[in-house]
């Protein structure tokens, strides 16, 4: 530690602090633009001018690390005309236009003209023209006028995220920051660059003239967009959620959000949304929807007893909301039939659910099925954070195509989805020699033929069992794979942690809440209804068609069931069975907590009023119990954070049962391996949410196919469309090429608008459709 | 791209196998061949060099000696140093733009000239000092311009 | 003048940039001698003895700066600053056109003293011809045995590349030439470290201007005392002067330091042009603040030229009479600086375009008497506080001319009009 004295107060950081830094630690704020901790220095700007005792001149405090002894003044005559002169040369070319621009109230540069700047403008001459809300993309506007070339936003874009879709152009005082060949950005993580940017010079297009600091409320919240949960702000005005930003939390995230997070908050007001009740096909008022339903819940009961509904929770309610449900069907509706919607079929022990600080110490990260920029974008910029600071981590992928990106560059292991715990356990029993859990794991995979040698195996095997802090993100598709986590973690003696990626976003709260989260309670449930033995499905927020990879058996048990009531945002697939259709208040309407991946609890904050008829969860399930003539209390002590462990979910499971591997179930072998494959993955802009304002970046073309294979559908880089006959029945879909995707594969995107669930069956044949499908 | 382009690049990243020295030298060797700079030249110079069009565009918009805009065949640059004023190069450049029709940083109709200033040449000596084509052209005689746009212009450094 | 000739050795020996005159005229004999009798750090010691300051502007010692590598085995360079762009300077020029063996005899001793085996030239784009003649030298140098592997048998291998830059003066600033031959942008570079400790691709880098290096086999040859036995103690031996403006011959000279300011202008420089007086004089190039006739006696060296309040800076000596506008010679050269700032830092960026804009109202007798008081403080502003020392550098004549012909500013304000006449060239002729 180094001790130094600012403004007469003693403070000790690490070696290497800058002053700047170091001055925040005891309170003490130096202004400064150019300079971001998660960038580095850089010294542009020239705005921290601090004065260090013994050094001629000022110097910047951004660039400056401290040394023992040092004695630094921020304040006193000398920094402050410093700081003054600066804040002149940054005003002299700037357009002044503040009263008609967004940052009005929120930029740094009105704030340190009030505190530093020049009572009087003595610059004269004309400014230097630049372009005015010219685009960076659909979502992000740039106005070079007001830019001060901090290169925050170039140098996130090129350094940090690694997509050099930024870039100063020019030299001297006609520098401009631009796009390349001025064409769109198109990276997932533009939208911070509003974020970073000091003043108004970039700015969020939605937002843009829609809101001014003095009639806008901000509030506290996460976003709900993906199992990532970032920290983030939400901007509201005259009840519509008109902005979302990045929330920094101090020593744990920079506050990054990905675009589909962003500026995907149009949800609310979608025209998609579902603001009426419907019975019957019929639009109802709330209250008659409610009769109705308690009406069929008690039937239900009484002429199939206690444990004849089944609850299926879904969608982006709050643990809160979670934990009511449950309340009320077991007290009220007398019955312990619950599940979560889930897409794919593993789950993870909760003792080994690892948190976003391990991505800031692993050395090795493997991917099992995911890609993290698609499918958690901001999880994939931790990682690229890490990789800045420890440029030896190593990256894996093993899923059934290539998981690894450029930006984050690593091996990757090609297995089908079914085979991935086959190749890890035998990875690991090469690795591990004689050992038991090893030997264990293995033996009904031993000798299962892989795609990959034995040698390179091996070696993976070792690496897996050396690294000094593993983390592992899953997407879930492959269930035995709970049992190489185990075993890892059985096996290796340095931290192994996993982060899992599947969702729906908020199962870990649904679970904590009370509601059982694994799929095969959901299959069973599904099994009971498709026999007859519940007689009626409330589906709160999932929609089974769209989301259960058995569509046969979903389907079967949604026409079995009497009464299918669905609670939804927006129009489920499930919509020919639904009784009545209730919609309800969503996130950013109702205020409650989530657990992310990280099994860590956040609080979103109820911005704005449920539009229509909406109502929360909260309305229906006292509703319904005074309709039963029963006291329930929703405001109940119910307190997720009453463990000793803070905001993260007490990692102790149910004893060491739990934690004990079991051998690897042997894969099937595909029968005819000359055929189609159908993979799927997660994809953070199809997860379904509705958005406008994001219409113009969600790509038309979202299945893949090898560029090969596209080539020879006669597919042209901009995409096309394809029939494909599976043994269900032919399916159309829009492809394009993608060099990720294996040969003689078909990735779909799960719950996305497509029949990805259909898709599963056997596909015979893909053939290129010749007319344009109209949407 | 021109199917040389590749044997240039790997020319240049042997010459200079670290970082991305080879960039400067491509550019030069492809806008000699091509004249200037365009945006496709751009992005296939920085996939010759495994670099991001980004990078690129931002690298070759610093340097004035990179023309990212159609210039003439003969780019005539007129110094517009202190040392070069003092001997006259105003009036060189007026006399310039008079005689080929357009303004300093404009190219003739028939592409056959760009007019632009330069600072100071390091040529101080022989003021004042034009280049065209990146040859010196000394004490050029304001009132007789001309001579520095042929070939009989006297290049001085032979 | 009769004039004795160790750099610009082109004047006396005609085709000495082609490799069998420059041989036949004592060429690549320091080479021999440096490789043959000397062990590295002999040589570094030698050149420590001589004095010999950088040429390039600033004037460290370079044996010093040779000293500053850090032994820690990693690979080592030599880049040689050849992007000469200062205003009012033109020596460099010379020396790669018409005597580039000794410069590359110069950079192979250097090489060797300092144990670098790559080296590279940083040539300014707009030598084209420049460029062309250091390429062909290079190659003769490889024909000749020296450079590349085992030069002359020694053991000794060097590599030397030359590399042109596009046209940017920022990179002749040190740190921003090694990102530009890095192939970047020429932003100079965040210090420390300084080039010595993490350089070129990251390793140990010695920068040296190309005068400088032209040094090293003359001093090599005759030896650090008889270096020394010119110029004073602490600024010892010979050094360019390019002398340009309103004199009978411009053109550089190569005179021992601490020749009298006057002697160059007077007798080298032929004198001012006929009738004509002296105004003021820019003694070390446009960054270095000018000196009025009074100080024209003044040693050339870098402590006196210090203390008459200027600096010695590259030696190019702009020499204004008394026809010259100060303010349109000051608009001129801060116009300089605001076409070559690089645009990272805030006061050097926006600074030298206010500047710039004041002083072309000035002189165009749109300016109030307000205009130099804040002309002052902005250049107070600029002061100390940029990035690098580009910012600092537009100030130099802008700081000394308010400072001695502030009323030749007033007199603009106060007459709506240039006294002088509206251009510059126009008036001095008038
Ligand atoms: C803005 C700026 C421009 C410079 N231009 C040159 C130049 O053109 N040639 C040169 O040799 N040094 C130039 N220098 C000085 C170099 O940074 C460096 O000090 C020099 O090359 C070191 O060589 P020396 O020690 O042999 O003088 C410049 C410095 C600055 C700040
Ligand atoms: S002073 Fe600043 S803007 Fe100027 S050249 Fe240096 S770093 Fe660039
Ligand atoms: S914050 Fe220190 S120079 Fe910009």
């Amino acid at each position: 530690m180094i001790r130094l004295t600012i403004d007469e107060q003693e403070v000790s950081v690490p070696e290497g602090t800058m002053i700047v830094d170091a001055a925040a630690k005891v309170g003490i704020d130096v202004p400064i633009y150019c300079y971001h901790q998660a960038l580095g220095p850089l010294g542009a700007c020239r705005m921290c001018l601090v004065e260090v005792e013994k050094m001629p001149k000022l110097v910047t405090g951004c660039t400056t690390a401290v040394s023992e002894g040092m004695v630094v003044h921020t304040k006193g005559p000398r920094v402050e005309k410093g700081r003054q002169g600066v804040l002149e040369f940054l005003l002299i070319n700037h357009p002044l236009d503040c009263p008609v621009c967004d940052k009005g109230g929120e930029c740094y540069l009105q704030d340190y003209a009030f505190e530093y700047g020049p009572s009087k403008g003595r610059f004269q001459e004309p400014k230097i023209q630049k372009v005015k809300d010219g685009p960076i993309n659909e979502f992000v506007l740039i106005d070079q006028e007001r830019c001060v070339l901090c290169q925050r936003c170039v140098r996130f874009m090129s350094e940090y995220v690694g997509e050099g879709q930024l870039l100063l152009e020019g030299r001297g005082v006609e520098t401009v920051v631009t796009t390349v060949d001025h064409e769109p950005a198109q990276s997932h993580f533009t939208g911070n660059v509003i974020d970073l940017c000091p003043v108004g010079a970039l700015l969020s297009a939605p937002y843009n003239h829609k809101g001014r600091p003095w009639n806008i409320d901000r509030q506290t919240t996460i976003c709900p967009q993906c199992p990532v949960g970032c920290p983030s702000k939400m901007t509201t005005r005259e009840s519509h959620i008109i902005r979302m930003e990045g929330r920094p939390v101090p020593n744990r995230d920079w506050g990054w959000l990905c675009d589909r997070g962003r500026f995907g908050y149009d949800f609310g007001y979608h025209p998609l949304r579902i603001l009426d009740s419907t019975v019957q096909g019929q639009s109802v008022s709330s209250a008659q929807a409610m009769r109705d339903t308690a009406q069929w819940m008690k039937e239900t009961i009484r002429d199939h007893g206690f444990g004849s509904i089944g609850f299926v929770m879904g969608g982006h309610f709050t643990s809160e909301e979670a934990y009511w449900i449950k309340n009320f069907a077991q007290d009220v509706a007398h019955t312990s039939e619950l599940a979560t919607i889930r897409n794919v079929p593993g789950y993870l022990p909760i003792t080994l659910n690892g948190t976003f600080e391990d991505l800031e110490k692993t050395d090795m990260t493997v991917f099992v099925g995911v890609d993290p920029y698609e499918a958690v974008p901001v999880v994939h910029l931790k990682l690229r954070d890490r990789l800045r600071h420890f440029p030896h981590l190593k990256v894996v992928g093993v899923g059934p195509r290539k998981l690894t990106v450029d930006t984050l560059p690593g091996t990757d292991y090609i297995v089908p989805s079914e085979d991935e715990a086959a190749f890890f356990a035998q990875a690991l029993l090469l690795a591990a020699g004689e050992d038991p859990t090893a030997e264990m794991l293995a033996q009904k995979v031993k000798d299962y033929p892989l795609p990959i040698d034995s040698t390179t195996l091996k070696s993976l095997g070792e690496s897996l069992l050396k690294a000094e802090h593993l983390t592992l993100l899953w997407d879930g598709e492959n269930p035995q794979m709970e049992q190489i986590f185990k075993a890892l973690a059985q096996l290796r003696e340095a931290p192994t942690a996993v982060l899992p990626t599947f969702g729906p976003v908020n199962w870990r709260g649904y679970e904590k809440a009370g509601i059982p989260v694994r799929y095969e309670e959901l299959r069973r449930l599904l099994t009971k209804a498709k026999n007859g033995d519940i007689r009626m499905l409330v589906l709160w927020g999932s929609d089974l068609m769209r989301e259960f990879p058995d569509r046969v058996l979903a389907q079967e048990a949604l026409a079995a069931v009497d009464y299918v009531v669905s609670a939804q945002i927006r129009p489920p697939l499930d919509m020919p069975y639904v009784d009545a259709l209730l919609p309800v208040a969503a996130w950013g309407e109702v205020e409650g907590s989530y657990v992310n991946m990280e099994a860590r609890v956040a609080i979103a904050a109820a911005g704005v009023q449920p539009p229509g008829q909406c109502r929360p969860t909260k309305s229906y399930m006292a509703g319904w119990a005074r309709l039963f003539q029963q006291a329930f209390k929703v405001e109940e002590e119910w307190d997720l954070f009453a463990d000793t462990e803070g905001d993260l979910i007490p990692r102790h499971g149910n004893g060491g049962d739990e934690m004990m591997p079991q051998a690897v179930e042997r894969p099937q072998l595909p029968e005819d391996p000359g055929q189609w494959k159908v993979i799927r993955g997660d994809l953070v802009w199809e997860n379904g949410i509705p958005s406008e304002i994001l219409e113009p970046r969600f790509t038309p073309f979202v299945g893949r196919i090898h560029p090969l294979e596209a080539e020879a559908l006669n597919i042209g880089p901009e995409g096309g469309y394809v029939d494909i006959e599976t043994a269900a029945g032919t399916v159309s879909l829009d492809v394009r090429a993608d060099s990720s995707i294996p040969e003689r594969t078909l990735w779909v995107p799960r719950s996305s608008h497509y029949d990805w669930n259909v898709l599963l069956n056997e596909v015979r044949q893909i053939k290129r459709r010749e007319e344009v499908r109209s949407l | 791209m021109k199917p040389e382009w590749n044997q240039w690049a790997q020319e240049a990243k042997q010459q200079f196998p670290e970082a991305n020295s080879s960039l400067l030298p491509l550019l030069y060797r492809i806008q000699h061949a091509e004249g200037w700079l365009s945006d496709e030249t751009i992005r296939d110079v920085a996939s010759l060099l495994g670099l991001t069009t980004q990078y690129v565009e931002s690298v070759a918009s610093f340097y004035s000696l990179f023309y990212r805009q159609k210039v003439g065949r003969n780019v005539v640059h007129v110094c517009v140093g202190l040392s070069c004023a003092l001997a006259g190069s105003d009036s060189v450049m007026e006399h310039l733009e008079h005689k080929l029709g357009i303004r300093e940083g404009q190219t003739t109709a028939d592409g056959e000239y760009t007019l632009l200033e330069a600072e100071c040449l390091a040529a101080c000596d022989l003021a004042p000092v034009i280049q065209r084509n990146l040859r010196f052209v000394g004490h050029v005689d304001p009132e007789n311009v001309g001579r520095v746009l042929s070939d009989d212009g006297k290049e001085v450094n032979s | 003048m009769s004039q004795q000739y160790y750099l610009l050795r082109n004047r006396e020996v005609p085709d000495i940039d082609q490799m069998p005159v420059y041989l036949a005229h004592g060429g690549y004999q320091a080479l021999r001698k440096a490789l043959n009798d000397f062990k590295p750090e002999e040589l570094v010691d030698m050149v420590k003895k001589s004095g010999l300051r950088g040429r390039g502007g600033a004037g460290f010692p370079t044996g010093m700066k040779w000293g500053f590598l850090p032994n820690d085995g990693r690979k080592r360079y030599l880049v040689v600053n050849s992007d000469e762009a200062e205003p009012g300077t033109f020596k460099d020029r010379e020396i790669i056109e018409h005597n580039p063996h000794q410069l590359i005899e110069g950079i192979i001793i250097s090489s060797y003293a300092t144990k670098a085996r790559e080296a590279f030239i940083y040539c300014r784009g707009e030598f084209l011809f420049g460029s062309e003649q250091l390429n062909r030298a290079v190659r003769e140098a490889y024909e000749q045995g020296f450079l590349g592997e085992n030069i002359l048998g020694t053991g000794f291998s060097l590599d030397l590349n030359v590399y042109r830059g596009a046209g940017a003066y920022i990179c002749g600033e040190e740190s921003a030439l090694l990102e530009s031959l890095e192939g970047k942008r020429g932003n100079p570079r965040l210090k420390p470290p300084f080039p010595a400790i993490a350089g070129l691709y990251g390793g140990p880098t010695v920068i040296n201007n190309v005068e400088t290096i032209a040094n090293v086999p003359v001093i090599v040859s005759k030896g650090a005392d008889w270096y020394t036995s010119m110029g004073t103690a602490k600024s010892p031996g010979l050094k360019i002067f390019s002398v340009s403006g309103r004199v009978q011959r411009p053109g550089n000279y190569e005179i021992p330091l601490a020749t009298p300011l006057s002697t160059l202008i007077n007798d080298y420089a032929g004198g001012m042009l006929p009738g004509r007086q002296l105004k003021a004089v820019i003694p070390g190039g446009s960054s270095v603040p000018l000196l009025t006739p009074d100080k024209v006696d003044t040693p050339l060296d870098y402590e006196s030229i210090l203390q008459a309040g200027s600096m010695l800076g590259s030696g190019g000596c702009i020499v204004l009479d008394d026809h010259v506008c100060i303010v349109g010679a000051t608009a001129r050269l801060v116009r300089f600086y605001r076409e070559e700032s690089c645009g990272k830092c805030t006061p050097c960026r926006e600074g030298t375009y206010w500047m710039t804009d004041i002083l072309e109202r000035l002189e165009h007798g749109l300016g109030t008497l307000e205009d130099l008081d804040t002309l002052a403080d902005v250049a107070d502003n600029i002061g100390g506080k940029c990035f690098c020392p580009l910012g600092d550098a537009s100030l130099g004549v802008l700081v000394s001319a308010l400072q001695h012909f502030h009323e030749e500013f007033v007199a603009h304000v106060e007459q709506h009009a240039c006294p002088m006449g509206e251009r510059l060239y126009d008036t001095v002729n008038n």
